[in-house]
């Protein structure tokens, strides 16, 4: 199939992808929306004039005091669901590379918790506008993130910075893990094939969506033995 | 009792129910429509200084009965409901001239404090 074809495809499937889970989210929201309010119509009830003589009534207002909150976060995990499916819904937009670690590094908070590993964000002070491809920008952050947390140590930290370096946008997912710098740049040299579809072709197949973005990624090692990664994009894909 | 009438317009017809009895217990007077052809019918027989308005309804959508109802009943306050994690509605509803905007799940104290705004602006509450 030709390139061109192939990536039309490619961009029609993902934004059906985004534009089903948006959907879905936004109908979350309304049950959450009823929810909400009856277990609001029930607390103003039992606080009329008399009920709190009911027996329990201490603990059912505590209860749906419970179910209040759930629901809170329930539309805050809702709130995350549809801003990623949003992520989706062009293929080249302006983004602001600040709110997308940002975005990014909420997404992969669960993934860093279950690991005991700490995210760290550290943002240049003005916004970083560039014209690119947001699902496909926020997927590879999300992927050296994820990287860097499968290989910390628990409670360690992995740092996320941005800033801008000349003409170019960069983003640096800074870990403590025991992948050297070295072995870093060969797994990114990998030649990711289908039959290769494994762990180490991961960070290849990362390393040519970041290509396709018009940027570049690099390994370094800090000083203190940190290991970081450097991505680098242009103000807009070409 | 205060001084002002809001109209609730939802397609969820439980959550409207639900609210629309918070908002009485609070002695707040609201009627209720379960879809934009419905609450411009409602507008037309009686006289209300707020609307709440659902974003995203089937039929006539939200923003589009908030141009109707800005066109018609200029001195009604619209505060819209969006179900939307994005608040790009919200913000486009502003432009129609929407008083202001809340996100489902709402706060119902959030929402009272936005009516009374909105119906001190019309000279009412």
């Amino acid at each position: 199939m030709d390139k061109k074809v192939e990536e039309l495809y490619r961009v029609k499937e993902i934004g059906f992808m985004g534009k089903v889970s948006a959907s879905l989210s936004h109908e979350i929201k309304n049950t959450l929306a009823i929810i909400n309010e009856s277990v609001g119509l029930m607390g103003d009830l039992l606080r009329k004039e008399g009920s709190d003589d009911l027996p329990q009534y201490s603990r059912l207002t505590s209860l749906m005091a419970s179910i209040e909150e759930q629901v809170q976060r329930s539309a805050d995990i809702v709130k995350r669901l549809n801003q990623f499916a949003h992520s989706m819904d062009k293929s080249l937009a302006e983004v602001d590379l600040n709110e997308t670690v940002n975005q990014t590094v909420i997404l992969a908070q669960r993934f860093a918790n279950l690991r005991r590993v700490t995210l760290e964000t550290q943002l240049e002070s003005a916004p970083l506008h560039l014209l690119s491809d947001p699902f496909r920008l926020l997927y590879v952050i999300f992927g050296l993130i994820e990287r860097a947390i499968n290989c910390s140590p628990k409670e360690a930290a992995v740092r996320v910075k941005t800033h801008r370096s000349g003409e170019m946008f960069q983003v640096t997912v800074t870990d403590q893990g025991t992948v050297t710098a070295d072995e870093m740049r060969a797994l990114l040299s990998v030649s990711p094939s289908a039959e290769g579809e494994h762990r180490d072709s991961d960070l290849a197949i990362l390393a040519q969506t970041v290509e396709f973005l018009g940027g570049t990624i690099g390994a370094e090692q800090e000083d203190g033995g940190l290991n970081k990664v450097v991505l680098s994009f242009p103000e807009r894909v070409t | 009792m205060a001084e002002y009438r809001v109209l609730l317009v939802d397609d969820e017809e439980e959550f409207v129910s639900a609210l629309s009895e918070r908002l009485m217990l609070r002695g707040i007077e609201v009627d209720s429509a379960l879809n934009g052809e419905e609450a411009l019918a409602r507008l037309v027989e009686k006289e209300f200084e707020v609307v709440i308005l659902d974003v995203m309804m089937p039929g006539l959508g939200g923003l589009e009965v908030l141009r109707q109802i800005k066109s018609t009943h200029p001195d009604t306050q619209v505060i819209l409901l969006t179900g939307h994690g994005s608040t790009r509605e919200g913000i486009e509803g502003m432009r129609l001239g929407a008083f202001d905007y809340l996100i489902k799940p709402v706060d119902i104290e959030e929402m009272l404090e936005k009516m009374k705004e909105a119906a001190k602006s019309v000279g009412a509450g």
